[in-house]
């Protein structure tokens, strides 16, 4: 075979396995989107009959509701704060060397590889143990903090990355036009660091979103999204449940789009 | 980069900046674990925790083989896990990282978002797929196969197969990754000593990643022997994996210590294998030569 035909054919062999992957990858997203247009009340096909009825049934439902508004403050907050902690933690990684370097990243990236179930059932007995004592229930506060260690982690490696690519001269060149330390923030660090900055918070924001595992252990009787569809799971569901997976779905893919859109901009302009 | 110099902890700007992770991680993750450590030497009584300072719970985790059936069940499932993850990532990240420079960004946003949505969502959408009467049978019966020729919803089959999904994309990143950094010039320059494609890709570009292999194998045994969702949502609950135990024994036993212990154990036994494995090939590697 020459070269070329040999060419063509891996590129043909792995275009398909991407394919096939892709559709493996979406086969349960499409299943829902499918579902939550069924008429009836049961989970089952053929349908009864196609209807966005059960989109009018979810904002009517006032426990899916507060779910909704809970997931999202419950993000928003960790968001903002795992942001913030995780971008200091990448910019002294990349940028300090210091005694104890390789332990501080052990430290600060531990939570990356620790099954989530677990990290949930160990901070679960920690704020039970230290709410008897101080008198303070499991709640928003504690899946928030819960949510802080899980997702600082995450956030670090992305803007570390973006750490990595930039010129620490032109924090320099600032400093000897007579920047103070807090300008060069201002002005030259954070607007060159911000496409790193914006898709770490975007993906902190998504992973805060859909988070099962500890909210699950640690909102104590507050309901999320993931945890209000869990437990719709459990009782045996209507087409409410893919219904509200299916308004889930759509910030999402709105959000990973812009963020991609936003990195490649700016690696266009660098 | 320019190098920068070695400063000392005392640096107010790494300080500033260290120091919240480091105070999150400590008061918010080491201390916690310490705390399950210690509650495994104590006890609960109705339902309320007594601090008895003993081995009971110790004893109780050794003397019931039960315990020791569902962790041995969890290692293998997590172990078929990684590596029918590393199999399929394989060709995916290898074809992102050399040859699909036209859809890059696409497939990468696909990706992306799948792995982004709500673990719940999906393997919920898994349900309805391969239920009875689900989409994968409407669909097949429709192709004109027999009913319910999709029936391993609620087997260790199904829940390998959430697990797999759920975990698929840490492998392809982390491949993705050393595979995107290796310095192309190497495969060329096999080619010019007269190596064939399969030849280059089997001595220059696989020894090269790795350490790509063996970080996703890690990062995806560690992930998969503390799953949950799967075995509970598409096993159907009939062969419990560990993290499944744990929940019980908190939840439904409020056994807290216990719960501690087998927490704990899991944690301890899955580092040992991922330390023995690692062992083994090191040896494999003196051992041959390369």
């Amino acid at each position: 075979m020459t070269a070329r035909g040999q060419d063509r054919l891996i590129d043909i062999s792995l275009y398909s396995v991407m394919a096939v992957m892709l559709l493996f990858f979406y086969i349960p997203i499409f299943t829902l989107m499918a579902f939550s247009l069924q008429e009836g009340r049961y989970l089952t096909l053929p349908f009864e009959g196609i209807s966005l009825k059960w989109y009018g049934e979810l904002f009517n439902s006032g426990p899916a509701l507060s779910a909704l508004r809970n997931s999202t403050l419950i993000a928003f907050f960790a968001t903002i704060v795992s942001t913030v902690i995780g971008t200091m933690a990448a910019i002294a990684v990349v940028r300090y060397r210091f005694r104890g370097k390789s332990a501080f990243q052990a430290l600060a990236g531990a939570p990356l590889a620790f099954p989530q179930l677990l990290l949930g059932i160990v901070l679960l007995l920690w704020f039970s143990v230290l709410g008897r004592w101080l008198g303070f229930n499991t709640g928003v506060v504690t899946a928030i903090i819960g949510h802080i260690v899980y997702i600082t982690p995450f956030v670090m490696v992305i803007v570390a990355v973006q750490v990595y690519s930039f010129d620490p001269q032109l924090e320099d060149a600032a400093r000897d036009c007579g920047a103070n330390t807090w300008e060069v923030y201002r002005y030259v660090t954070i607007p060159l660091l911000w496409p790193g900055i914006f898709s770490a918070a975007i993906f902190a924001f998504l992973l805060s979103w859909g988070n099962f595992y500890i909210t699950y252990s640690l909102a104590g009787s507050t309901r999320t999204i993931p945890t209000f569809i869990f437990s719709g799971i459990a009782v045996g569901s209507s087409p409410l449940y893919p219904a509200m997976a299916t308004v889930v779905f759509v910030p999402g893919l709105l959000l990973v789009t812009a963020a991609a859109a936003l990195r490649r901009r700016s690696s266009r302009t660098a | 980069m320019e190098q920068t110099a070695t400063r000392s902890w005392h640096d107010p700007g790494l300080l500033v900046k260290a120091l919240p992770s480091v105070l999150l991680q400590t008061t918010c993750f080491i201390a916690p674990l310490l705390m399950t450590f210690i509650l495994t030497f104590q006890r609960t009584r109705d339902f309320q925790l007594r601090w008895t300072w003993d081995l009971a719970t110790w004893t109780d985790v050794f003397s019931k083989p039960h315990y020791w059936t569902i962790l041995g069940h969890t290692l293998v499932m997590a172990a078929a896990c990684v590596a029918i993850c590393m199999v399929l990532a394989f060709p995916i990240a290898y074809g992102l990282a050399t040859r699909f420079k036209r859809f890059e960004n696409e497939i990468k946003i696909l990706i992306t978002f799948a792995f982004i949505t709500d673990a719940t969502l999906k393997t919920f959408g898994w349900v309805l797929f391969l239920d009875k009467k689900g989409a994968a049978n409407f669909l097949l019966s429709g192709l004109g196969l027999p009913p319910e020729s999709v029936a391993f919803l609620f087997t260790d089959w199904a829940t390998l197969l959430g697990m797999v999904y759920n975990l698929l994309p840490f492998a392809i990143f982390t491949l993705y990754l050393s595979i995107d950094t290796i310095d192309r010039s190497l495969i060329l320059a096999a080619y010019d000593a007269g190596a064939s494609k399969w030849r280059a890709h089997w001595e220059v570009t696989l020894p090269l990643c790795k350490p790509g292999i063996w970080a996703g194998s890690v990062l995806i045994f560690l992930l998969g022997v503390g799953v949950f969702l799967e075995p509970k949502v598409l096993g159907g609950g009939v062969s419990p994996m560990s993290a499944e135990l744990i929940r019980q024994t908190f939840e439904t036993r409020v056994n807290w210590p216990l719960g501690a212990a087998l927490t704990l154990v899991l944690m301890v036994v899955s580092v040992f294998v991922v330390l023995l494995f690692s062992r083994i090939l090191n040896m494999k590697r003196a051992g041959f030569g390369t």
